[in-house]
């Protein structure tokens, strides 16, 4: 475990201020929310956000409001009743955003496909400026995903700030 | 007539445990389940009848009932939690729940493309877009204060749901929850499936039981099937019920810790907790322990260690166990956070029908492990305090803890290296059920197997009833411990949704 914190603190602790995009202060800023699966992927989010490992080091946090958040991290199937909950929250977000799908049925659906409660993934709805697949991804997984978006400048991975963006 | 003697006085089935009513004595049985304490356990359609399942001295007795003109005269009146039963055969099938307590909708909020999904001909929908207004019951309308709310999305990692609650000063007066928002249509993805696909699916009803649904899915499928598993494939499956019940409850504790700002001692949870995964992981495939159980067995990467990884988990953990008791008892505050906190009372417990670890911090004595052949000579438990407050369920968790550590360690000598596998079974036309204990409580399933598949599958765990006793137990808490309190009572959508 003293391995793993060593190595994140030395992978992306250092580095993260020059990585991040210009003007932004702080971590970049998630909002999580959960559209409709067993709650698998939220629980490995959780123990992403605990210790031993160490998601705020890595340079990033999870926001209590959408308003607050830089990128949307959706995990489950997106059911029916949660569509407008998603738009709403995507909404509410500040430009520039953008969308991470945490897991298999964030993504296609998983094992929870379209039919009259759900409308699969959201891959074939909108655009993902992230994937991190996996039934569910371990924290680690999601930690590399993570990062990479960090490491591959944030600025280039929200394409559609300028036009408003939409589910 | 006692409610017993009603049932069995119905026309037997093909399963001993099964008697077909008709009307008049379904209503016979409403009222004596007035005054007849029989525990009711689930109530579900399948587009013709309408079935109820009661435990009686911890074995199954379920009736059934030809629906009439897609109506049936509902148990509620007699039986609480069967309203949450009722709103969703309603909303799925259409079955009309005669002289029911509650008729708002459950699962539809007509958001979906048709109504009655599950029916033999669905009805037509609005299929409306937007976000889907809350719908009180008459009681909270005239109830008096402020409303407020709280999700479904609220940034946790937990699924969706809203509590809609009047306040008045910070404290809670009335609380109602609204629910759908993880539904995912199980009830159809299951019918038809393959025994190995059902078993997926079950693994994903709800995060962090997947061993518990697995399990009872699996052993409803070999009841049906008059298959018996080896010894110690039964011991494996023990092993992952008691390695999941031990992941949970850390990651429960965990949970409740960081709500009540003590989040040293959550990190300490949760670090025991990753230090066991990185030991579970390899031998059973999953960190979650998903598709570990298949239908005739176990499914384990590394059957052979399962004995040793038993042994490994049972002498960390309980060398660990007693630090983690001490700073959960010394954390400044967290003692005082928690003692009061949503306290449930007996006969809210009783009224609903609710069982599991919040059931037993409040007194109740009820654990499915007892009628299970699969403990025989491993599981004694001894009770803790019984106060039914936050506090209680948080040690009756710690308990529970040590006590499923020292059965790891029983069962590493029975498993040695032994390398527990699983066997083909053949499907026949026939019906199943089975339970275990899951971390949350009782964990039943009954399926109906046809042309080697199964057609119907109904599932039965402990959050609907969970759901109404926090709506009672959050009544005159502050408005910022509804998370934690939801958190300590059991409550999950993705369970109650399916």
């Amino acid at each position: 475990m003293r391995l793993i914190r060593a190595v994140l603190s030395v992978a992306f602790r250092q580095s993260m201020t020059t990585m991040k995009p210009a003007g932004r202060g702080g971590p970049l800023m998630l909002f999580h929310i959960e559209t409709g699966g067993c709650g698998g992927c939220g629980m490995e989010l959780r123990a992403l956000a605990s210790a031993p490992y160490d998601l705020g080091g890595a340079g990033f946090g999870l926001a209590g409001t959408p308003a607050g958040a830089d990128m949307l991290l959706v995990s489950g199937p997106l059911t029916r009743m949660m569509a407008p909950v998603l738009q709403a929250a995507w909404e509410a977000m500040p430009d520039p955003k953008g969308i991470i799908c945490l897991g298999d049925c964030a993504l296609d659906g998983g094992v929870f496909g379209e039919n009259y409660a759900t409308l699969g993934g959201l891959e074939r709805h909108v655009t993902i400026d992230l994937r991190l697949p996996g039934c569910p991804p371990t924290p680690a997984d999601v930690l590399a995903g993570l990062a990479s978006l960090l490491g591959g400048g944030v600025q280039e991975s929200m394409p559609r700030s300028d036009t408003g963006g939409s589910l | 007539m006692g409610a017993v003697d009603l049932i069995r006085a119905g026309e037997p089935t093909p399963s001993a445990w099964r008697f077909r009513l008709h009307e008049l004595a379904w209503r016979d049985l409403v009222e004596a389940l007035r005054t007849d304490p029989l525990p009711f356990c689930g109530l579900w359609c399948d587009g013709a009848d309408m079935h109820a399942l009661f435990i009686l001295r911890d074995a199954p007795l379920a009736v059934t009932l030809v629906l009439e003109d897609g109506r049936y005269p509902a148990l509620s009146p007699a039986r609480e939690v069967s309203t949450l039963y009722e709103r969703a055969a309603y909303d799925l099938y259409g079955a009309e729940a005669m002289w029911a307590r509650d008729v708002r909708p459950l699962l539809d909020h007509e958001v979906w493309p048709c109504s009655t999904p599950l029916a033999g001909q669905p009805g037509v929908s609005e299929a409306r877009t937007g976000l889907v207004a809350f719908q009180p019951s008459e009681k909270f309308v005239a109830a008096t204060g402020p409303v407020d709310g709280w999700g479904p999305a609220s940034g946790g990692v937990a699924p969706p749901w809203h509590v809609a609650f009047t306040q008045s000063g910070g404290v809670i007066g009335l609380a109602e929850s609204q629910s759908g928002y993880a539904h995912r249509g199980l009830a159809l993805r299951w019918r038809g499936s393959r025994a190995e696909e059902a078993c997926r699916l079950s693994g994903r009803l709800v995060a962090g039981q997947s061993v518990a649904h697995q399990t009872a899915l699996c052993m409803a499928v070999e009841n049906a099937c008059g298959h018996v598993v080896g010894e110690k494939a039964s011991q494996a499956r023990v092993a992952l019920l008691e390695m999941e019940r031990v992941l949970h409850h850390l990651y429960t504790l965990a949970d409740m810790a960081e709500r009540a700002q003590a989040p040293l001692v959550a990190a300490h949870c949760m670090m025991l907790r990753e230090t066991m995964l990185e030991q579970i992981s390899p031998v059973t495939g999953s960190r979650l322990l998903m598709d570990c159980c298949r239908p005739g067995g176990v499914h384990l990467p590394q059957a052979e260690q399962m004995g040793a990884l038993c042994d490994s988990l049972a002498r960390m953990g309980l060398a660990g166990h007693p630090a983690l008791q001490e700073l959960w008892d010394s954390f400044p505050g967290l003692a005082a956070r928690l003692t009061g906190l949503g306290v449930t009372r007996t006969e809210d417990l009783a009224r609903v029908g609710l069982e599991g670890p919040v059931a037993r911090a409040a007194g109740q004595d009820c654990d499915t492990r007892r009628l299970l052949g699969l403990y025989d000579g491993l599981w004694r438990y001894t009770a803790g305090r019984q106060n039914g407050s936050a506090a209680d369920r948080a040690q009756l968790l710690l308990d529970e803890i040590a006590e499923s550590l020292t059965l790891l360690a029983k069962l590493a000598v029975h498993l040695g290296d032994a390398a527990p596998g699983r066997e083909t079974l053949s499907l026949p036309d026939a019906e199943g059920m089975a339970m275990v204990e899951g971390p949350w409580g009782r964990v039943a399933y009954w399926v109906w197997l046809h042309q080697g598949r199964l057609a119907q599958v109904f599932c039965h765990n402990p959050a609907a009833a969970a759901l109404l006793v926090f709506e009672e137990a959050i009544k005159g808490q502050p408005v910022e411990d509804l998370p934690l309190l939801a958190c300590s009572l059991g409550v999950n959508a993705a369970a109650l949704d399916g």
